[in-house]
């Protein structure tokens, strides 16, 4: 690795900081929305004050609304402390399929900005042994770099398979997406990742995909 | 004074507008961008609240996509956090008239859109 190319902790801690700043902003909204739904039980308690009437279902549809931010808070934070965790896991055996369902949690947001949809695609467990959140960046190195090549309105499908021992990541954007250059920056900036989880990036150019090959030593 | 909201989470818009209606300002939101440009397309607005953090686009080339078409218009920046280099970048290039951290003090609120209403000479 040369002296330019960053390691495995430097990559990390962007990764760690992308992603909890995206969190950090959808509690803040789901808290400002609670904000907004208590105020305006406020300003319908001071009209009824004044001899509006006020409808019990009304009242209902609030306390719901509020009730449905704090879950969507409370899922937020549960992600949250599960990615922090993550950080200084040792590798254990996992769900490949269970990692990429994670990962598309975390990245929905930022994607979403970018006009990108994510779907995961439906799959049989993969389990191998691995440290979870060096994938997860892997992974979100090469998100990253797909959103821009996919556009505006694209979508980016994430899809597991074990094939001939080994696991392999699809991440297809379809057809007249240029992966190759995807490819390429991934693997030179995601080199001490890759090395780590001794993996190899290829691709599939006419189905615009990106491929993540783990070797057949981790599968199980 | 009309009032265009815009932010991606439809509820904290929808609600927030609610609120300024019952204090006497006619408050119209949109979830995305290109809502956002139809509605000053439509209507005549004096202030804009714009969320730094759009999807496919963001605040404040919302702004100058708006003010191409709306000079007049005053705005508001809304973002989650006051560090928010997005934020920085927003008031520093585009010279936003004022900005609000999530959640809003609609007090807060309102004392600006009238400040900011005041100053701009009212209506037309």
């Amino acid at each position: 690795m040369s002296a330019d190319q960053d390691t495995t902790s430097d990559l990390g801690i962007g990764f760690f900081g992308n992603m909890t700043a995206s969190i950090s902003h959808e509690i803040k909204n789901a808290l400002a929305i609670v904000n907004e739904n208590a105020g305006l039980l406020g300003d319908l308690a001071l009209l009824m004050d004044k001899g509006r009437p006020l409808s019990a279902e009304r009242l209902t549809t609030i306390a719901g609304n509020i009730r449905r931010q704090v879950q969507r808070a409370d899922d937020i934070i549960r992600r949250l402390n599960r990615f922090a965790h993550s950080a200084h896991e040792p590798a254990t055996r996992i769900d490949l399929r269970e990692v990429l369902a994670f990962t598309v949690a975390l990245a929905e947001r930022l994607a979403t900005m970018k006009g990108i949809t994510l779907v995961l695609a439906a799959g049989e467990p993969v389990s191998l042994v691995i440290r979870p959140f060096v994938l997860e960046n892997l992974l979100w190195l090469c998100l990253q770099r797909l959103f821009v090549a996919a556009g505006s309105g694209g979508t980016v499908e994430l899809a597991t398979e074990a094939k001939d021992g080994c696991a392999l990541v699809r991440l297809r954007c379809g057809s007249g997406t240029q992966v190759g250059p995807v490819a390429a920056e991934a693997a030179r900036l995601g080199q001490s990742l890759l090395a780590e989880l001794q993996t190899e990036i290829d691709t599939d150019a006419d189905q615009g995909e990106l491929l993540l090959r783990l070797p057949a030593p981790a599968c199980s | 004074m009309r009032v265009l909201l815009v932010d991606d989470e439809q509820e904290l818009v929808a609600t927030l507008a609610e609120r300024l209606e019952m204090r006497g300002i006619e408050a119209t939101w949109a979830s995305d961008s290109n809502t956002a440009l139809e509605r000053v397309r439509q209507e005549r607005f004096d202030i804009a609240l714009l969320d730094v953090k759009l999807p496919n686009m963001n605040g404040l080339e919302l702004k100058r996509l708006i003010e191409a078409e709306c000079p007049w218009m005053k705005f508001i920046f809304l973002t989650g956090h006051g560090s928010d280099e997005d934020f920085v970048a927003c008031s520093a290039e585009s010279g936003c008239d004022y900005y609000l951290i999530k959640p809003v003090q609609l007090d807060v609120l309102m004392g600006k859109l009238n400040e900011i209403f005041k100053g701009s000479g009212g209506p037309p």
